[in-house]
């Protein structure tokens, strides 16, 4: 079966959008082959507006393969994998609230915010340095479901 | 209103036993409840390998509720396109891949760039958000 995302986006901002519906089987960088290693379903329970780490790159059990490359600017690959993560704000105790945001961050560079109830998907570096970051807006209490995907270095 | 839905089905046979998510969400302006994204940039491009280039020219305003859609329909496994915001890789997307992200646009260097690799790739892209500042003619 694999590995598999599916989105489904329907809009009416622009007459005659049709919507998105596309598919993705995750696979090692480069290849057909499916990707192979995962963290599992995971949550993380935020309280407090000081950033925390959703992912530590270097403390995985596994050592995740890296997207890197030979010059920092130039697009060279030194070492190729196509590790993404998925991450929603599910609220906390049944609430969610979509006043309230979580910024996520790749190395400390925010990426945006998830409001309740938001779900995201992205690639990532899978780098030492490149961890994925979670930034409240609030003290209130908010909770983060995750799953990353990767290869093992 | 205008609404948009953003779902998505993740299934993985990864653990020993099957795994399977779905999330729905209603994209709305940010913090607020009752208003959802009302404007939307929907575009189709080729990228040649090389460059890096800006992927949303006008950029939308700083800290709103942005979500950004981008799918590379490259059909050699090899291309890939390289994701960087404010000179930090994110990631790469090969051809096939798509990601789903809330972008923060927070300054005038935070737009998302990319940049090509192993060939000419073939992007898809939709911004759903709440305004943009237009560049002047």
């Amino acid at each position: 079966m694999a590995t598999t995302a599916t989105i489904n986006i329907s809009s009416n901002i622009a007459p005659g959008f049709a919507g998105i519906s596309e598919s993705m089987t995750l696979t090692q960088a480069g290849t057909l082959t499916d990707i192979d290693s995962t963290t599992g379903f995971q949550q993380r329970k935020l309280s407090a507006t000081t950033p925390k780490d959703l992912v530590t790159m270097a403390s995985e059990l596994v050592e995740p393969k890296d997207a890197s490359v030979e010059v920092p600017g130039d697009g060279s690959a030194k070492t190729n994998a196509a590790p993404k993560i998925f991450i929603r704000n599910i609220g906390y105790q049944g609430v969610i609230d979509k006043s309230v945001g979580v910024t996520i961050g790749i190395n400390s560079e925010p990426i945006g915010k998830l409001f309740g109830g938001d779900w995201m998907m992205m690639p990532l570096t899978g780098i030492d340095a490149d961890d994925v970051t979670a930034t409240p807006a609030t003290d209130d209490t908010v909770v983060l479901e995750y799953v990353m995907f990767y290869e093992e270095a | 209103m205008a609404t948009t839905t953003a779902a998505v089905t993740l299934s993985s046979d990864l653990l020993s036993d099957n795994m399977s998510v779905n999330a729905s969400t209603t994209c709305m302006k940010a913090g607020t409840t009752a208003d959802g994204l009302d404007q939307m940039e929907y575009g189709y491009v080729d990228i040649a390998t090389g460059d890096q280039f800006d992927l949303i020219g006008a950029t939308p305003t700083a800290g709103k509720a942005s979500k950004l859609y981008l799918k590379n329909h490259s059909t050699d496994e090899t291309y890939y396109i390289r994701i960087m915001i404010d000179a930090q890789d994110i990631g790469r997307l090969y051809g096939g891949d798509w990601m789903f992200i809330p972008a923060d646009f927070h300054d005038g260097n935070a737009d998302v760039e990319i940049t090509a690799i192993g060939g000419t790739n073939k992007i898809c892209y939709a911004l759903f958000h709440e305004g943009i500042t237009l560049v002047a003619s």
